[in-house]
Parts: C-alpha cells; sequence; structure tokens
C-alpha cells in the first residue's frame, strides 16, 4: 500500500495465467541449454563434440566416461535438484508468511542446518557410532538440524492448532540466532583443519557432488517438489489471509503444515548436500512473480525450472572462471543475485511493498 | 433450512465476550446484526463462520457445521470480513476467480465480469488490486464473495452472504447500491447476515435485526421492534429517538443530543 505513485504504469496482466504457461515452456529449454552448457565445460577435456558423440553413442575414451558420467552428471543432477529445491522452498515459505521478503534462512531452517554441519564436522570424529554415516554424516546432521529447528518452530508458534504466522518469524529470528550462537562456540573450538572444512561447507559448492549425494538428496527434494503443485491453491488463498482462505473451504492447517514439512526437508536436503547457497530462494520467485503474477499454481512449477536453470549456470561460471580452480557457488549467486536483489527492490519498490 | 446457532459463547485470552448467544436468520430475508462498539458483532459473526473457536452449535441449513467439511461450508456460504489485506499483486480479476473456484459456479467464464459490473467496477479485471481505493478493494472483495455462492438457491437449499461491514468504507451511492444487491439475493431466495455499523442503512435495507450490547442479545426481531428508542438508548447509552419517515413508513435514527441517557 506505501508508495503506489512511485510503480510506474502498472503492466498489462490481462491473463497472466497463459503468459506463465508460455513461460514454462521456455523455462525447459532453458534448463536443457543450461544442462548442455554444463555437461561441456569443465576443468579437462571433454569437449561439446566428444558430448554428442556420447550421446548419439560413438565411443568415448576412458577418461572422457569418467569425467561426463561420473563427475559431471551428477553435479548437473545435484545443482539441478538443489537449484529448484531453493526456489521452490522460496516461493512456498513467501506464500505462507505471505511477504514476498520470506526465506527458508529467514525462520532458522538454514541456520539449524547449519549448526547441524558444523557439530558433525567438530565433534563428529570422536563420536564412533557415527563413522557407520561415512561420508553422510555432515549432510545428515545438516538435514537432521533444519528439520528439528522447523519441529521446534513450529511448536513454539502453534497453539491449538492454529499456527501464527508473527509468532513463527520472530520465533525463527530467535532461532536462528540460538543455532548461530552454538555454531559460534563450535567454531570457537574447532581446530584449523576443521575450520577449513567448515569454512568451505559454508560457502556453499557442488563440487564434492557425487551419485551417492544425489541418492540421498535426490528423494526428498523430488518428493518435495511434487508436493508443490498441491499447495498452490492453498498459498494463492493464504495470500486472502487465513480467515478468508478458510472461508473459501481451503483447509488452512493442513495446508500450513504441508507448507511447513515440505520446506524444511527440501532446504535440510539442499544445505545438506551443497553447504550455503544464497539468493536463489529469494531471487527467484520475484522475478517470476514480476514477469507472469503471483498464481501459485504457474510460480511453483516455474519457480523450480528457474531455480534449477539458475544454479546450473552459476556452477558452470564457478567451474570456469577460474579454471582449473573452482570459486564456490555460494559467492556465485550472491555476486549475481544481490545485485539482481538490489535492482528490482529498487525499480519495483512500489509492487514489492503491495 | 436456516442459519441457527445456540449457546454461542466465544473466549479472547481470559475474557468470555460473547455470552451464550442464540441466534437465526432466514433465507429471503436480510438479517442485520447491530450494536455499539465492542458489543460482540463481529465475533458473533466470526463464531457463526466457524473462524473463532467457541462452545455452543451452529447449523446451516439444517446440518450442523461442525461435522461440514470446509469445501462443504463453502459451497454453501461465503464470507466478507471487515477488512482483507492482499500479499503479492494479484489483479481485480484474479482476486474474484479465487472465489468462484471455491464455488460451484467455478466453471463459467464470464461470470467474474458479471461480478465486477454488479459491484459497479466493470472495467477494473486487470487492474492491481492493491492499486484501488479502500471502497473499491471492498466491492472487489464483496464481488469475490458473490461469485463464490453466485446462486442464490442450490439444489439442496438456500446459499447465504455472511458480511462484516460490507458498506463500512463506500460512500453513499455505492452503500445505497450494496443494499440493494444484498436485498435483491435475498428477495431471490438467498440468506443475507450483515453486521451493519449505520442504523439508517439497517432500518431501510434490513428485514430483521439483532442488537447486541455487552456480548449478549439485547433484542432480535422484525427491524421496527429493534430499533426503538429503549432498546437503542439501553444499548448505545444515549438518547436516541426513532421516528418514521413520512414518505413509506420507512423508520430513521435521529440523534437529539450529545448527552449521556437522563
Amino acid at each position: 500500500m506505501v508508495a503506489l505513485a512511485e510503480a510506474p504504469a502498472a503492466p498489462p496482466v490481462a491473463d497472466r495465467l497463459s503468459r506463465a504457461r508460455r513461460m514454462h515452456l521456455a523455462l525447459w529449454a532453458l534448463l536443457a541449454l543450461a544442462a548442455t552448457a554444463s555437461l561441456a565445460s569443465g576443468a579437462t577435456g571433454v569437449s561439446l563434440g566428444a558430448l554428442f558423440a556420447g550421446m548419439t553413442g560413438a565411443e568415448l575414451s576412458g577418461v572422457e566416461r569418467v569425467v561426463l558420467y561420473d563427475i559431471r552428471l551428477p553435479r548437473l543432477v545435484l545443482g539441478a535438484l538443489v537449484g529448484a529445491s531453493l526456489a521452490v522452498s522460496g516461493a512456498v515459505m513467501q506464500g505462507l508468511f505471505r511477504n514476498p521478503l520470506a526465506d527458508p534462512a529467514l525462520v532458522g531452517v538454514s541456520a539449524g542446518a547449519g549448526l547441524g554441519a558444523i557439530t558433525a564436522i567438530v565433534l563428529g570424529a570422536g563420536v564412533s557410532w557415527l563413522a557407520f554415516t561415512g561420508i553422510y554424516t555432515v549432510p545428515f546432521a545438516a538435514f537432521i538440524g533444519g528439520w528439528a529447528s522447523t519441529m521446534i518452530l513450529y511448536r513454539v508458534s502453534t497453539r491449538r492448532g492454529r499456527t501464527s504466522v508473527a509468532t513463527m518469524l520472530l520465533a525463527g529470528i530467535a532461532l536462528g540466532a540460538l543455532a548461530g550462537a552454538a555454531s559460534g562456540v563450535l567454531v570457537y573450538i574447532a581446530d584449523d583443519a576443521q575450520l577449513r572444512d567448515l569454512t568451505f561447507w559454508g560457502l556453499g559448492s557442488l563440487a564434492g557432488a557425487t551419485w551417492a549425494k544425489v541418492a540421498a538428496a535426490g528423494p526428498i527434494i523430488v518428493a518435495a517438489l511434487l508436493a508443490a503443485p498441491f499447495l498452490a491453491r492453498g498459498l494463492n488463498g493464504l495470500a486472502l489471509g487465513e480467515a478468508a482462505a478458510h472461508h473459501m473451504g481451503i483447509p488452512v492447517q493442513t495446508v500450513k503444515n504441508a507448507a511447513i514439512l515440505s520446506v524444511a526437508a527440501a532446504t535440510g536436503a539442499a544445505v545438506a548436500v551443497s553447504g550455503g547457497i544464497g539468493f536463489v530462494g529469494i531471487v527467484v520467485p520475484h522475478l517470476l512473480r514480476l514477469a507472469t503474477g503471483p498464481d501459485h499454481r504457474m510460480l511453483l512449477p516455474n519457480a523450480a525450472l528457474l531455480g534449477a536453470s539458475l544454479l546450473v549456470l552459476a556452477d558452470v561460471i564457478s567451474r570456469t572462471v577460474i579454471a582449473p580452480a573452482e570459486l564456490p557457488i555460494g559467492i556465485v549467486t550472491a555476486i549475481l543475485g544481490a545485485p539482481v536483489f538490489l535492482w528490482i527492490l529498487l525499480r519495483r519498490r512500489g509492487m514489492i511493498d503491495l | 433450512m436456516s442459519l441457527r446457532a445456540e449457546g454461542l459463547r466465544v473466549r479472547l485470552g481470559a475474557a468470555e465476550v460473547l455470552h451464550a448467544v442464540d441466534f437465526s436468520a432466514d433465507p429471503g430475508e436480510v438479517t442485520a446484526i447491530v450494536g455499539p462498539n465492542g458489543s460482540g458483532k463481529t465475533t458473533l459473526m466470526r463464531a457463526l463462520t466457524g473462524e473463532l473457536p467457541h462452545d455452543g452449535r451452529v447449523w446451516l441449513n439444517g446440518r450442523d457445521t461442525a461435522a461440514l467439511r470446509g469445501w462443504e461450508m463453502a459451497a454453501l456460504r461465503a464470507v466478507l470480513p471487515q477488512s482483507t489485506p492482499l500479499a503479492f499483486p494479484f489483479s481485480v480479476v484474479e482476486v474474484v476467480r479465487m472465489g468462484q473456484m471455491s464455488g460451484l459456479s467455478a466453471a463459467d467464464p464470464t461470470l467474474a465480469a458479471r461480478a465486477l459490473s454488479a459491484v459497479d467496477l466493470a472495467g477494473y479485471e486487470n487492474r492491481f488490486f492493491q492499486e484501488l481505493s479502500g471502497g473499491e478493494q471492498q466491492r472487489a472483495q464483496l464481488a469475490r464473495v458473490l461469485v463464490q455462492v453466485w446462486e442464490p438457491l442450490g439444489p439442496d437449499g438456500p446459499r447465504w452472504l455472511l458480511l462484516d461491514e460490507p458498506v463500512a468504507s463506500l460512500d453513499i451511492g455505492h452503500q445505497l447500491g450494496v443494499m440493494a444487491l444484498v436485498r435483491d439475493y435475498a428477495r431471490r431466495g438467498g440468506g443475507v447476515v450483515a453486521v451493519m455499523h449505520d442504523l439508517n442503512l439497517t432500518a431501510i435495507g434490513a428485514d430483521k435485526a439483532v442488537m447486541m450490547a455487552q456480548g449478549q442479545v439485547l433484542a432480535a426481531g422484525p427491524v421496527p421492534e429493534v430499533l426503538t428508542d429503549a432498546v437503542l438508548g439501553e444499548a448505545y447509552g444515549c438518547p436516541l429517538r426513532v421516528n418514521a419517515a413520512p414518505a413509506d413508513g420507512a423508520v430513521f435514527v435521529l440523534p437529539h443530543s450529545v448527552g449521556k441517557v437522563a
């Protein structure tokens, strides 16, 4: 309601739903393009030609085969899954909180996941029963941390079966601070090698992508993505407030529960395998809302596609700009995402306030 | 086939704000809930719609609403809250269609436009909801509510409009227009319950009135029996005298002084 006069002349919004459907097709093409770029680029030599040769069944050398199938392909799949998961989680959280600036990071899910990962890195070595989880220890702990913080948050902010969004936001800030403080204590007692691990995990990276990680995080992320379309009508209704949504026959509490669970699962899984990758969850839904409107029926699937494409492209950049070394992808998304975010805020302040 | 409630009690925090209220409204009529600020008008409305947890029972068309599912309720009655904040830049027609999707007329492609024209917002379809004025927003919300229960008589009984201050922020022309619209809805067989602030609009627009005071029903019945000097004086704590206009016998309310009741 603020600063309406600042908003530029209203763009035509007629039939935004069919524009969003056309956008959907275009985003599939973008994802295919990003995937091709991702498979064809990297530190060592699988060329675009070799890639097409591989697709048409021609023989690849042993090195090419390993690079393509065991390094680049799992990395592509993991990047797409994580990107889709971050973008959809952001969109769902924003719909749930009726606030275009809400983000899983805001309600402490990411902080909780971070605490889990840091706990595993710093204390995990001394705990023998953790050994069986092997390379899964850190991702698994991050997932548990994200899940647990969401559950605590949920218990704090729900009374008599009703979740207060305001309480949840405030409790999320408190929980995030608490998780941050606990993480700080752990960082303080960490040794030098652990500090190095912590730093790299925190920056976010897809460099460690393996089929094992895809297998660990993939099913959770895919389940959360498949659940999202069923939330769309409920989130549209919630835009009118919980009372109006209730009057329109939307099972408000069920929608809220499902939204919270899917966000916790998807964010926990994504943070677990890729560390802290920022801005995808907040920039992608914004761009799509500005382009094709806030209707969640198309916003959620389009956010999945755009999030996947952008993260895959960011990963391509992170692998090529300082090749053969790699820039952590969290740095790329922040460098690209933060200015875009500020640009959106400046240009469309009127719209954001709406 | 009516809207009926018995023994409604609502607690907000530690205080009980609605004390064992009985309520009934019939289809074919406009029933106004009136009363001073804080008398429990909106609380009663929110208990009737199932929005607030309450003791006591509510029957809609003879069915206990506690046993009805959300989508069943949505097909029977639509609710206009006092204010409806909207998150995200939806267009007017997108907001109206959300109501349409919840009702039995979800497939009609021209309904949203017809409803907007019924509330005098024809041509506003592709405007952003948040760019409308307060009164226009309220009428757009009324259109959303109307399309949810567009046909006043369904296969299984009347449909209901439950409106919390539907004319509060409208200019006088649109106040009368909206009252005419809901009267027409009732005349065609639907039921209308409206929380009203304006006693004169109540007098000319409503058939029945329920006067609330301090969380209880002070008086209920046909408008001329509720809007009397005695009831109004007790409810509002100021001297009010009801007069009949000479033209067609409708009552109107005329404040006579600003002092307390003697």
